[in-house]
């Protein structure tokens, strides 16, 4: 017995000696300041500023991908033909991560200390997945999510107004109008999760405001028949229905709306739009939906919209258009802002650029969304919005209704995190 | 991995250890060792010199390792097809972090010490495993694996229902960090440096999952070379036959379904802890207790070879290692263009190599990665040298 001890304790020794030859590479990156006294960090070079992207390019959100950093390219070829921000031209580093957590967790260590912040993560299991290493490494990231439940994050950046807060401006917007009035019921359809949870926070807040009943209707992710919710709707004699769904979902639904004979207006949140749908036999019938974000439509007449509409279509002829490229490009000047400001303080390390965040209280992005209050935390750093109505002969599919507005009803919710 | 090429049915006398003489002076057992210390070295020496994203990837295959050894020994020795491994994940997860928690708002915690919890995460995977077995001690074959196919929406409705247990597919619940006597898992608390690299979440996580997936692969092997194993086989090839030698074969088709849940429930914990979150799915088609990762699983076992240990491991590196790897290799190379509607981004590449993966060692190996290792075994013994290295122990 003592001598079969030999063997094992060599192996040890042989693997502690080859080890301890091999060393640790120590990360030394963060400190340290530039000739102009202004103090860096993990992606700012002498003459550059790295923003990650981790985004889906292959997954179900491809389309919404694609046509973001369409808007990103843009803004970073802009802002860098002017010189760039502090001196230093932007440089996006992208990573698509296929819808798939495992993977983003995977991405995440590789990207993160390249990066200054991050410029887009996308999806709601990512950002849930990734959340703690957001904390432990202080990189400031912008979500694409709009749940009010993200807010308590001190680094998660949530641009515009929040699922809830689409959701009650929607109904608001409806009730000015005359369809909706007191007693009446609202059918809302939503996707079990975070997303379906806060769009119908917002309806339940509507209703007990406004003297209505929600008619709730839960589906997951990947139902994709609608018909019997939208029975029950008729059985309940709903006189709107709220939509917290995906694309695929929102056809169903207002497919049967009309083929039920229950033909009542439908809202729904930015997300439950996709252009592509217009091409589908759901696109007559989608014309009893009105989109509500806080994003522009493609096809608004605001001028800086205009814009960037008229140059993405003259760079990418072959690609749908969509409102996120609007969307895309004003993120890049909400980063162009926070950097800014972070410059002027000089320190663009990643405690400067967060503090640049916590007191910007006042982003403009030329109405691309609306202006922005980043300094009050647990509040949505906006509660306007635009609404646009399917219309199958604007580009982007959306037709503005309502100029950017604040509703009476957003104005008093107050956010799950908000004090 | 000289107990990589483990076979099927081992030979039924292992010789004893022992030996008179010195050990030294065997080349055989001399070459043995040194294929240890290779793995050794494998296992123990990637914290100290990969980049964190790389041991994520390590870690996320001792995870898929650890359940696909569950699965080998269910499937491949027993011949029960299961598909509810994500199922019993999700369970050993859940359970961990309820036991381990403190109570918190809406979230119901016992604050146990985290590792009594992950014992009873397995132990509680493992007894809802045997309560399964009114089921999977009538149904056979395919059934059975639509029967446990059921179960992955069991897991998915109560996910998103229990969210006091579950944390809700909003937000989910944090992992309890696994304090192991006294040291931390998640945390660097207390701060340790081992040979000058400092030791941090990636490193401890990677060396304890190291010694979980040790400590399953040898309870793995020894079952499989003794009694149990051979009841186990006796069950699959004919359950008449086993039953005439006086093998109580219900009996032991729950116990190998229990004890390959118990796996499972092991590999939920490390999922748990590699997320550092508990987060239920919201669709079973995708997510990390979906049916996508019950097909991977039998990937892995198919790929490795049915009922090899070695191979369910091997399985795990290529099934669940491969898209990680090809993602931080090709990362931010822009060789496939990442921008624009129709590139090919490394997501899709790395869905063809890893779906290839799978048809060549299907069509050209049927036995897997296992049967592979045996045949490259067996001519290398033809050899003069490797005749001598690969002497079995006491010839």
């Amino acid at each position: 017995m003592r001598q079969s001890l030999k063997v094992p304790a060599l192996v040890i020794a042989g693997a502690l000696v080859l080890a301890a030859c091999g060393g640790g590479d120590d990360e030394a990156d963060s400190g340290g300041a530039d000739a102009s006294g202004v103090k860096t960090g993990p992606g700012i070079s002498d003459d550059s500023i790295t923003l990650g992207v981790m985004t889906d390019l292959t997954g179900p959100f491809k389309d919404f991908s694609t046509t973001l950093q369409a808007g990103h390219k843009m803004w970073v070829d802009e802002v860098n033909a002017k010189g760039g921000v502090c001196a230093r031209q932007i440089q996006l580093e992208s990573r698509d991560h296929g819808y798939k957590a495992e993977t983003a967790t995977i991405q995440f260590p590789d990207l993160e200390p390249n990066v200054a912040g991050f410029m887009e993560l996308l999806g709601s299991p990512m950002i849930a997945a990734l959340k703690t290493d957001i904390n432990d490494k202080q990189v400031t990231t912008m979500a694409v999510s709009w749940s009010s439940e993200l807010l308590d994050q001190p680094y998660v950046i949530i641009v515009g107004t929040t699922y809830d807060l689409e959701i009650i401006n929607g109904l608001d917007y409806l009730l000015e109008k005359g369809d909706l009035k007191k007693g009446d019921t609202i059918g809302h359809i939503y996707i079990d999760g975070e997303y379906g949870a806060n769009g119908l926070a917002g309806s339940k807040y509507f209703a007990e405001k406004n003297g209505l009943k929600v008619s709730e209707a839960k589906v997951t992710s990947t139902d994709t028949d609608m018909k019997s919710l939208v029975t029950k709707f008729k059985s309940d004699k709903v006189t709107a229905i709220a939509l917290t769904t995906s694309p695929a979902q929102t056809a169903s639904a207002a497919t049967n709306n009309v083929g039920l004979g229950l033909n009542v207006p439908m809202i729904g949140n930015s997300p439950v739009f996709a252009p592509a749908l217009l091409d589908t036999p759901a696109a007559p019938a989608l014309s009893k939906l009105y989109v509500v974000a806080s994003a522009v439509p493609f096809d608004s007449s605001v001028p800086k919209a205009k814009e960037v509409a008229t140059k993405f279509i003259a760079e990418n002829p072959d690609v749908k258009p969509s409102f996120t490229v609007q969307y895309g490009y004003a993120q890049g000047l909400i980063w162009g802002q926070i950097l800014q400001k972070a410059c002027d303080a000089k320190d663009l390390s990643r405690a400067g650029i967060n503090a640049a965040l916590k007191s910007s209280n006042n982003i403009t992005t030329d109405k691309l969304v609306s202006d922005l209050d980043f300094s009050k935390p647990g509040s949505p750093s906006s509660r306007t919005v635009y609404i646009g109505q399917v219309d199958k002969d604007s580009p982007g599919g959306l037709k503005q209704v309502q100029a950017l507005k604040e509703f009476p009803d957003a104005k008093t919710y107050k956010a799950p995190h908000e004090s | 991995m000289s107990e990589g090429t483990l076979t099927a049915d081992p030979p039924a006398e292992t010789p004893s250890h022992g030996r008179r003489g010195g050990l030294l002076s065997n080349p055989a057992t001399l070459f043995r060792w040194g294929v240890r210390l290779v793995i050794a070295l494998i296992v123990l020496t990637p914290p100290l010199y990969f980049e964190p994203s790389w041991l994520r990837v390590g870690q996320y295959v001792m995870i898929g390792a650890v359940a696909a050894i569950g699965l080998t020994l269910l499937t491949g020795q027993a011949g029960q097809l299961s598909l509810a491994h994500p199922f019993f994940m999700f369970v050993g997860g859940a359970t961990y972090c309820v036991l381990g928690s403190e109570d918190a708002p809406g979230k119901v915690g016992f604050g146990l010490p985290s590792l009594v919890a992950l014992i009873g995460a397995i132990l509680v995977a493992a007894a809802l495993g045997l309560a399964f077995a009114p089921v999977s001690g009538r149904v056979r074959g395919v059934y059975l694996g639509v029967a446990t196919l059921a179960l992955v929406y069991v897991g998915l409705y109560l996910g998103q229902q229990w969210t006091s247990l579950s944390g809700g597919t909003a937000s989910g619940r944090p992992s309890p960090d696994l304090n192991l006597f006294g040291i931390k898992t998640l945390r660097n608390d207390p701060e340790i440096s081992f040979l000058g690299q400092a030791m941090e979440r990636e490193q401890r996580v990677w060396y304890l999952f190291a010694l979980l997936l040790l400590i399953a692969a040898l309870l793995a092997w020894g079952a499989v070379r003794s009694r149990p194993g051979r009841a186990w086989r006796a069950v699959r090839d004919n359950e008449s036959a086993a039953s005439a030698l006086g093998v109580n074969v219900p009996r032991v088709r729950a116990e190998v379904f229990a004890i390959s849940s118990g796996y499972a429930g092991l590999a939920g914990v490390m999922t748990v802890m590699w997320y550092r979150l508990l987060k239920p799915d919201e669709s079973e088609f995708a997510g990390t207790y979906s049916i996508v990762v019950a097909i991977a699983f039998l990937a892995m076992i198919l790929i490795g070879g049915l009922g090899s240990v070695g191979g369910a491991i091997a399985g795990s590196v290529l099934v669940f290692g491969l898209p990680g790897m090809l993602t931080i290799m090709i990362g931010g190379n822009e060789l496939f263009g990442t921008s624009g509607a129709n590139a090919i981004t490394p997501a899709i590449f790395t869905s063809f190599v890893y779906g290839a993966a799978i048809i060549i060692v299907v069509l050209f190996e049927p036995g897997g990665l296992a049967a592979l290792g045996r045949r490259l075994k067996a001519t290398a013994a033809r050899t003069q040298l490797g005749s001598t290295l690969l002497s079995p122990k006491g010839s």
